[in-house]
């Protein structure tokens, strides 16, 4: 069920009240598991036994590590179990394409079925997480959660279920085992954020899609303005749209009397790609970066090491994102990207000289056309569309005047934020007026039909 | 003070940041957003109603563009109920789906009674079980008057009409229709949009954002006409006025022979299953306990259409009616079938159908207590 539909509001109103007199009581983390699992269930029940597959394998793994000896021995059955489950569900089906594509290059007329498999939606974010306690657990840094419960619930708890974020067990068990408190400042900043989500999923994000969507779907039938303007649309949509996911559910889970960890921090106003991912879905950059990054060697072997390393991982992350090769060009050209703003960094010029406004454009600028790669469905479309962005000459991109103003609005108070006029921000009658504006521009003018996450689909 | 501290003691556990969007604001705080959030809420449509033009002329009917406008039918009816003696609610049948608005039922009795004392409430594609919800949650200013209702029993002439087949279809206003209880086997809205329209329902607020959709945005959501219309003034569509109402036919007036109509065995359904005669019957029940003085019209079906087995079947199915309605004290008239040649369909007459049709009633013994009593008369 979707965060912003009147079916988890019914959702939340049975759990919550339920959940506030539990707390602190043993049936606190049974209810909450209880809870999550419906909340899994209701988009699909086959997707139950995954879920509790993967977190029964990676909690018996550790408990074999404790008991049984022979660590390194469970800890690769259990990666293997869990990436092999994501492997399966996410990747079948494009080795199966590039297979097929292989063979019919060579001149084979025979051809591997296609697997047909439905992806179960959350998977990669339940799967890094189960990878994660492992790993944390083999090095030594958490403790074995005794609990099968308790330990089920953290994989699937379900205001991070679906779409992150990607919580490591450091963070969420410790405030599983106790009695979470909730203050009304949590309620009030739960609802916040909430609101503040929901505005930008609702109003936001669905809004660009509208005109992104309408452009990358037919290409070819659009010039130059309009592939900029749906490549700028998109940015700021999967930006609204996955941040609003985050907001949200860290404003559930906040109500709730949990910390879940920040996943956005104005990824638009980095000044180069390593400042970028340190800004964008955080939970996700961190993961690589302890648990691919660092095990290939991190920055610890020299330059070329370095820089091969944090390519590696970008690319991996690209196809973390999908099974698709616009998804490793994806992540390949972020890796070029970071190569190249780490070089230009090195020179006192660039460093010095370059206005922190000039950078951020230019990072936004090749980020933005790197989101072609990420939302074309297919290479053919986003070579066609970067072809078509140089080549073709003036026409009307048709961009609604609106949506242009709701963006600028977002950008300037980001701008505000990061700015020494922040306090403007902190004023209560500006809060108090942005909230009630907030509200009823959603109930006025955003559109009546909830769309899916754009992160659902990874 | 206790606002600083809790922010302070959030900045210290979490380094400061609820998140970069955070619009953080106090319980006291809050509270006040959502009074002025409700406040909101309560005071836009009741604006609104002041600033849209609204004069409905002789001779009325809601727009067909706004057809499944409710917002805009409740407003209707609280003209109507202030000014008319009495109000005929029924589908495209009241409405006049085949003549002009001076052509219609309504305007055939006002033309026999000498002044406007009827009022076309008729919208299009209003069976029973949506007219149910329609009058239920949206015609509450319908109290207290004299209530003409129009019975067309196409709606029971099979098992589709009657929203009885199992196999998902496009019906009328899915809106207003039952979203729980009773279930409907043929209605597989997912419960999400059920809870919508449940909600839309019950705050006015969002039937009027429904409104300015319908009336003012091209049946598009706001963002997506703006995507369509990328440059125009939403404050200029919006205050450009509501759609004129339909001077003419929506449909070719012509006959149903020459139309190219065959006779037709309608699969009647038996009227104590019926799912539609069962929301007729709710809706009367609404009607009554609002204190609203009934007069039911058994529409003339184009029994010429109708194969010799179903007319048979329609001919008990409408004893049937008839027999409950006189059970329950409700006054009725069973309109007598006109002559072929003022028929469109199967249920909706021509011009010359209506007059045929006014006048009948008119001199109905039935319709004359109905009327005398809103008039203060005392028939005996």
């Amino acid at each position: 069920m979707l965060f912003n539909s009147w079916i988890f509001v019914v959702f939340f109103m049975v759990v919550y009240p339920v959940y506030v007199v539990l707390r602190g009581t043993p049936f606190m983390v049974p209810w909450l598991l209880l809870a999550s699992y419906a909340f899994y269930a209701w988009l699909n029940p086959l997707y139950l036994p995954l879920v509790g597959y993967a977190t029964a394998i990676t909690y018996f793994a550790a408990w074999l590590m404790e008991k049984a000896g022979r660590r390194k021995l469970w800890l690769i059955l259990s990666l293997v179990n869990s990436l092999g489950l994501l492997g399966f569900f996410k990747y079948a089906g494009f080795a199966t394409d590039n297979l097929n594509a292989l063979l019919g290059h060579m001149g084979a007329s025979y051809r591997i079925p296609a697997p047909g498999i439905l992806l179960p939606i959350g998977i990669s974010f339940f799967t890094f997480r189960t990878v994660s306690y492992i790993i944390d657990y083999y090095r030594g840094q958490v403790p074995r959660e005794r609990s099968l419960i308790r330990f089920a619930a953290y994989v699937a708890f379900f205001p991070q279920l679906l779409m992150g974020p990607i919580e490591r067990s450091t963070n969420l068990l410790p405030q599983l085992s106790g009695a979470p408190k909730i203050t009304r400042q949590d309620i009030a900043d739960g609802l916040s954020l909430f609101i503040v989500g929901l505005f930008k999923k609702a109003a936001l994000a669905d809004y660009l899609a509208l005109y992104a969507d309408k452009v990358f779907d037919a290409p070819a039938q659009f010039k130059a303005p309009a592939l900029v303007l749906a490549s700028f649309a998109y940015a700021w949509q999967i930006y609204f749209d996955f941040s609003g996911y985050t907001d949200m559910a860290r404003g559930i889970g906040q109500m709730m009397g949990f910390r879940l960890m920040l996943n956005f921090s104005n990824p638009y106003l980095a000044t180069d790609l390593g400042d970028f991912w340190r800004r964008w879905h955080i939970s996700l950059s961190t993961w690589f970066k302890d648990y691919v990054y660092i095990p290939l060697g991190g920055n610890r072997a020299g330059q070329f090491n370095t820089y091969k390393n944090m390519i590696l991982t970008m690319v991996i992350s690209g196809l973390w994102h999908g099974a698709a090769w616009t998804f490793v060009i994806w992540g390949a050209l972020h890796a070029a990207g970071r190569v190249v703003t780490r070089e230009l960094e090195r020179a006192a010029f660039y460093r010095e000289k370059v206005p922190k406004l000039a950078k951020q454009m230019g990072v936004f600028a090749f980020v933005t056309f790197a989101w072609i790669f990420f939302r074309a469905p297919t290479f053919h479309d986003a070579s066609l569309i970067v072809t078509r962005i140089f080549t073709t000459g003036w026409a009307d991109p048709a961009f609604p005047v609106l949506a242009l103003v709701l963006v600028l609005a977002v950008w300037l108070y980001e701008h505000l934020y990061e700015s020494q006029h922040k306090w403007m921000l902190a004023l209560a009658p500006a809060r108090v007026a942005i909230v009630v504006m907030m509200a009823v521009y959603l109930t006025v003018f955003a559109g009546s039909g909830a769309q899916p996450f754009i992160y659902f689909q990874f | 003070m206790r606002e600083a501290t809790a922010a302070k003691r959030v900045s210290a556990a979490e380094g400061g940041t609820l998140c970069t969007h955070e619009v953080r604001l106090s319980g006291r705080q809050w509270i006040l957003a959502i009074a002025l959030i409700a406040a909101a809420f309560l005071s836009l449509p009741l604006v609104w109603q002041g600033i849209e033009r609204f004069r409905p002329a002789a001779d009325y009917r809601i727009p067909y563009a706004l057809s499944s406008d409710y917002w805009f039918f409740g407003r209707y009816c609280r003209w109507a109920a202030s000014r008319a003696d009495t109000l005929v609610i029924g589908d495209s049948v009241v409405w006049g789906q085949y003549v002009g608005k001076d052509q219609t039922l309504p305007h055939c009795l006002n033309r026999l009674a000498g002044r406007d004392r009827f009022v076309n409430m008729g919208v299009d594609g209003m069976h029973p079980a949506a007219l149910a919800g329609l009058i239920e949650y949206y015609g509450r200013a319908i109290s207290g008057k004299n209530v003409i209702v129009y019975c067309n029993l196409l709606w029971m002439s099979s098992k589709r009409h009657d929203l009885q087949v199992e196999k998902e279809f496009q019906f009328n206003h899915p809106a207003l229709v039952p979203q729980f209880s009773p279930k409907i086997p043929c209605y597989k809205a997912s419960y999400s949009r059920r809870f919508s329209i449940a909600v839309q329902r019950l705050v006015p607020l969002l039937a009027w954002t429904d409104h300015l959709r319908v009336a003012y945005f091209d049946q598009m959501s706001i963002p997506a006409w703006t995507v369509k219309n990328p440059y125009d003034s939403l404050l200029k569509a919006a205050l450009r006025g509501l759609p004129a109402p339909d001077d003419g036919p929506h449909q070719e007036p012509v006959q149903w022979t020459e139309r190219g109509l065959a006779k037709q065995d309608f699969p009647w359904v038996q009227l104590d299953t019926s799912f539609q005669w069962r929301s007729f019957q709710r809706m009367l029940e609404t009607l009554q306990a609002r204190g609203n003085r009934l007069l039911v019209v058994v529409g003339p079906f184009n029994e010429h259409m109708l194969e010799p087995g179903s007319l048979e079947a329609y001919a008990r199915l409408r004893e049937g009616v008839a027999a409950w309605l006189r059970e329950h004290g409700i006054a009725h008239y069973v309109a007598p079938v006109l002559a072929s040649e003022d028929y469109a369909d199967a249920s909706h007459p021509l011009s010359k159908g209506y007059a045929v049709l006014a006048k009948e009633l008119f001199v109905e013994a039935a319709f004359a207590r109905f009327d005398a009593e809103e008039r203060g008369n005392h028939v005996p």
